[in-house]
């Protein structure tokens, strides 16, 4: 199993960045060997739709479950349809990615379930 | 250091004007708060109208990408025509066997570009506006300009914001105060994300309520703290309850309700916030507003 965190720079000690399809990085964590990677996030510089873009770059990576800040409509419904599932931190500024992988590890994490909004249009 | 952002699902709410009174009012007013102001509103940034920036810095603001063709390569086979769904490719007005780009319809989407046969086409990037540092009359303001026909961007928002960020980063600052774009579609979404609260201006009526609703819902799926502050409320009182139960039932808090006042429109063309201009009953809400917000 792999996770993705959204980070604000490439390292397991960084912040996480509450952002995800705008997240500056994302640190993408092997369950099973602890081994992880941190790629640029390329759908930061998207002028739109940036949140379906990461989604498809995170799965691209192979990550099985995505943990942000939020999750937009937009990029939920085709992570939920890829059977991707997306777990909230709460905004608490300095939070490091490492003690978020431990709060996943530790079942502290939210699950997000269902968008409690709709989709938006437009660029 | 909390980062605020106003919002307004509708347009032509007040926006703008309480934005400027709240930048006023952290200079000037009883409580001191340090405040830098960030207009992310680009398509209509009139914030500087009444805050006189002075310019410190600017930068180019790089938007998304159009297509360019390499007319050596292109053999003017038109398959690329038949893929753009924006209509931007043409047959060139001085050779009408070759293809030509307009460059305002290109959307960016780079079919073209997997479709020539001949890799003919490339995608480049433009340069859609700039950036700006400024220093205003109450504060630092980041704000933006963008090209003739280019529009806000998430990736533009994300970009004023960020720049913001930086400056204020270990500089002692109490507050960034996030002038927003109306609407509830991607600019807004990237002026929501990683905020820590959003103040949604609204105005009684069946379009304010109609657009209010769907700005609620927008800050409550990113799980942003959302208040709500009625102006112009006592034009349509019934107007103004059925948003008061609206948000009662949603939990949302209802912070300021500001009455109709000419002196809005006078401040405005003196080119100064109300709070700045007088202390009429719409500055005087204002003021009762931002001591309420402060505290929270």
């Amino acid at each position: 199993m792999k996770i993705a965190i959204s980070a604000s720079s490439p390292d397991l000690k960084a912040e996480i960045d509450p952002r995800f399809g705008r997240a500056v990085c994302f640190i993408v964590v092997d369950e099973e060997s602890q081994e992880w990677e941190a790629y640029d996030n390329p759908a930061r510089d998207a002028t739109g739709g940036a949140g379906v873009q990461a989604a498809r770059f995170i799965a691209e990576k192979g990550a099985d479950v995505a943990i942000s800040g939020a999750f937009g409509p937009n990029a939920f419904e085709i992570m939920d349809a890829t059977g991707m599932r997306m777990f909230v931190f709460q905004n608490s500024g300095s939070l490091k990615v490492s003690e978020v992988v431990s709060r996943y590890r530790d079942g502290e994490l939210d699950p997000v379930t269902g968008p409690s909004g709709p989709g938006h249009h437009g660029k | 250091m909390r980062e605020l952002v106003l919002l307004s699902g509708k347009g032509g709410t007040g926006k703008t004007s309480l934005a400027a009174s709240f930048a006023h009012l952290a200079a000037e007013g009883e409580i001191p708060i340090r405040a830098v102001i960030v207009d992310a509103d680009v398509d209509a940034s009139n914030l500087e109208l009444v805050l006189e920036p002075v310019l410190l810095e600017d930068r180019a603001f790089e938007g998304g990408k159009v297509v360019v063709i390499d007319r050596d390569l292109c053999t003017g086979c038109m398959e690329c025509m038949e893929v753009c769904r924006f209509e931007a490719l043409h047959p060139s007005p001085d050779s009408p066997d070759l293809v030509m780009v307009d460059p305002i319809s290109c959307e960016g989407c780079a079919a073209c570009t997997h479709i020539c046969p001949e890799n003919a086409m490339h995608m480049e990037q433009e340069i859609a506006g700039s950036l700006y540092h400024s220093e205003s009359r109450y504060g630092p303001l980041f704000h933006a300009a963008l090209h003739p026909m280019q529009d806000n961007s998430g990736k533009l928002v994300m970009a004023v914001r960020e720049m913001a960020r930086a400056h204020v980063s270990g500089n002692g600052y109490d507050l960034i105060l996030v002038d927003g774009p109306p609407g509830i579609g991607c600019p807004v979404i990237s002026a929501v994300t990683g905020s820590d609260s959003a103040l949604i201006v609204t105005e009684p009526g069946a379009a304010g309520v109609h657009d209010l609703k769907r700005i609620v819902e927008t800050t409550e799926h990113f799980g942003v703290p959302t208040m709500v502050c009625v102006n112009k409320a006592d034009i349509h009182p019934e107007g103004t309850e059925e948003i008061e139960a609206y948000c009662l039932e949603r939990g949302i808090e209802v912070v300021g309700k500001i009455p109709f006042d000419d002196a809005v429109t006078t401040a405005m063309v003196e080119g100064v916030p109300v709070t700045a201009s007088g202390n009429g009953p719409a500055a005087r809400a204002i003021h009762h507003l931002w001591r309420r917000l402060i505290r929270l």
